[in-house]
């Protein structure tokens, strides 16, 4: 009957109904950009979590930065205190339960670190329950930053040879760039750990050349 | 698979102008065989003769408006990643005004403009000329006006948000204002063909 009548209204009366109708619908769908709501496949989680979580070493950003080249938004998850003593050049602070009210978009590459990787995978886990593509996990965190990068132990012999030496320069080097030290394991045996953290200057900000040097300007 | 493809990668910068080039293409054809490449008919709508314009426009914006807000409401799109412009209320409205006494003076809009050009329309190239030599005095004059150009800054922000009020609403209310606006463009139509045959 209902259709029968609709049936023999002209065309773009029709287009007019059925365009009333799918506004009408559209009150009861909800936020399209929908945040918090989603169904986990648990399953898929769990088999992307075992191959996929892309992980990337401390050595890897140090060098990354230094070129800058570094084309991540590097996020620290630590609370706010602990990120104003210390964080990796170029970092944003945002806490792990803030992350999806965060303006992270779904197209971007984020690592993402805090002490140790715990809490960097929880917050791995939430963005990919939400779809975000390109998110990265610093291994280790801030604790391997510190060993490997700040305060790197040195191996050295008496009589390095060639490659050892050269080794030990950059590693050097790429400390001093962050501002740590070389740890000589021959001089005490701590692990690095008692030293002190490189003093930072709020805003904690290298000044890096733009992270996004691809983005585009984007309109008509 | 969720769009836009471009930003999640599916394709690169090369690809992407190879895209864009063919939409482009079609969306030419479709603004010429809509009668959009003639001044007169552009004009027309501010003489409220032939509105065949507007409607035109208000139709692809309830469609793509439904379109969007129902891909993205089933997961084959991410909204937050379609691209809008911030907005700095002041200046845009300016300028706004600027577009819309240059569209009847001219009959042209600057993309209608170029499809008028393609069919060798003089005045559209004058007018596409007029609009690059526009461009140089904007650019010359930045440096003045750069303080008007970046006020009244209100970020990215959209109706939804902004009145805190739900999507599918303000949905509802586009589309029965398209539909009313359609109404009153045929009743202009007609009322102005009526005084025209009276005359």
């Amino acid at each position: 009957m209902i259709l029968k009548i609709f049936a023999e209204y002209p065309p773009r009366k029709r287009l007019g109904l059925v365009a009333i109708l799918l506004g009408l619908i559209s009150i009861f769908a909800g936020n399209p950009n929908g945040k918090t709501m989603t169904k986990i496949n648990a399953q898929e989680i769990s088999m992307i979590s075992s191959k996929e979580i892309t992980k990337i070493a401390v050595d890897e950003l140090a060098n990354d930065i230094i070129k800058s080249k570094f084309d991540y938004r590097l996020i620290d998850l630590r609370d706010a205190k602990d990120y104003s003593e210390y964080n990796i050049p170029s970092s944003e602070n945002i806490e792990v339960d803030q992350i999806l009210n965060s303006d992270l978009e779904r197209n971007e590459n984020i690592l993402l670190y805090s002490d140790n990787d715990i809490e960097s995978t929880q917050a791995w886990f939430l963005l990919k329950t939400q779809d975000y593509k390109g998110v990265n996990v610093l291994r280790g965190g801030i604790e391997s930053w510190k060993k490997e990068i700040l305060f790197p132990a040195c191996s050295c012999n008496k009589t390095p040879t060639i490659e050892q030496k050269h080794k030990h320069d950059k590693l050097l080097a790429i400390s001093k760039f962050f501002g740590g030290s070389m740890n000589l394991v021959s001089e005490n045996n701590t692990d690095g750990q008692n030293r002190k953290m490189p003093v930072i200057k709020t805003p904690a900000k290298v000044t890096l050349k733009k992270a996004n040097g691809k983005k585009k300007r984007e309109g008509c | 698979m969720t769009a836009p493809f471009y930003k999640f990668g599916f394709f690169n910068d090369e690809i992407s102008l190879i895209i864009a080039f063919a939409i482009g293409i079609f969306f030419g054809l479709v603004l010429e065989k809509g009668g959009f490449g003639s001044a007169r008919m552009l004009a027309a709508q501010f003489y409220f003769t032939d509105m065949r314009v507007f409607k035109v426009m208000f139709t692809a914006i309830v469609t793509a408006m439904i379109g969007l807000f129902y891909l993205s409401w089933m997961g084959f799109l991410d909204l937050s990643l379609v691209y809008y412009g911030d907005t700095y209320l002041i200046p845009q409205i300016l300028g706004g005004l600027i577009l819309g006494v240059g569209f009847v003076v001219g009959g042209y809009c600057p993309g209608t403009s170029a499809v008028a050009i393609s069919t060798g329309r003089i005045d559209a190239i004058f007018y596409a000329l007029g609009g690059m030599f526009g461009i140089l005095v904007f650019g010359e004059l930045f440096p003045y006006i750069t303080e008007f150009f970046y006020s009244t800054y209100m970020g990215k922000i959209n109706l939804p948000t902004l009145l805190n009020i739900n999507y599918g609403f303000i949905m509802l209310l586009v589309i029965l204002m398209a539909i009313g606006g359609f109404t009153a463009a045929e009743w202009a139509e007609k009322a102005m063909l009526k005084k025209r045959e009276g005359e």
